[in-house]
């Protein structure tokens, strides 16, 4: 089994997110590894940020909230059957 | 507001469909150029317009073939799945001939049929306005 390639970003976030849903509800979050980078309005300025720091390597960036919303989709186009990672 | 207004014999059972191009993220290629490494070429794809999907979706391939690594996670809900995680990437996408540009995240998962490698979602229209004329087997796209 191949690992997320987030995995680590992804267990800071859950470590850290009762602080950060307190602070910043709503906002998006930009992780590396285990160091939380800053916290940002949109999206698309903390990928700007993690590309101007990181290059082309993975980063995380996600919105602060209690519970993440799926995206739902009614087409048939999308087959999966396992995990990105996977 | 940058348009394309496309026909289409087949529009009411293939949907309206267009080709785009798409991109490694401004900052990065702007990054690239800066440190002299070459910018992948884009890659040229058919994608649906897709008023049932909540996000764009991309064919895996396309980040690969891009060399992008992933900046997220989220979970998808489809007919046949729920909460499946996919990895999301930021992503241009361009339509050249009419200055059409957006640059957001999308999601990597498996699309089958039709040769369709992306489906453009709500996200992207949040932004624009989409005039299907139905009678006309013709569509127009605009974004902001």
């Amino acid at each position: 089994m191949n690992k997320n390639i987030l995995a680590e970003e992804l267990e800071t976030y859950e470590k850290n997110k009762q602080n950060l849903l307190r602070d910043n509800r709503g906002k998006y979050v930009l992780i590396k590894g285990k160091e939380i980078i800053n916290v940002f309005d949109t999206q698309a300025d903390a990928v700007k940020v993690g590309i101007d720091k990181f290059g082309n390597s993975p980063f995380l960036v996600k919105k602060i909230q209690e519970v993440d919303t799926p995206q739902n989709f009614t087409s048939n186009h999308i087959k999966v059957s396992l995990p990105c990672h996977q | 507001m940058p348009s394309v207004t496309l026909k289409s014999e087949n529009l009411e059972s293939e949907g309206p469909i267009l080709e785009v191009h798409f991109l490694i993220p401004s900052e990065l290629e702007k990054k690239y150029i800066e440190e002299k490494k070459p910018i992948p070429e884009p890659v040229i794809i058919k994608s649906l317009i897709d008023t049932g999907a909540s996000a764009c979706v991309i064919q895996k391939e396309i980040p690969e073939k891009l060399g992008l690594e992933p900046m997220g996670v989220t979970k998808i809900n489809t007919p046949s799945s729920k909460e499946h995680e996919c990895y999301q990437y930021f992503i241009r996408m361009v339509i050249p001939s009419h200055n059409l540009i957006y640059e957001g995240a999308f999601i990597a998962a498996p699309l089958e049929g039709q040769n369709i490698s992306c489906l453009i979602g709500r996200d992207v229209l949040k932004s624009g306005i989409l005039i299907y004329i139905g009678y006309a087997n013709q569509f127009t796209l605009s974004l902001l």
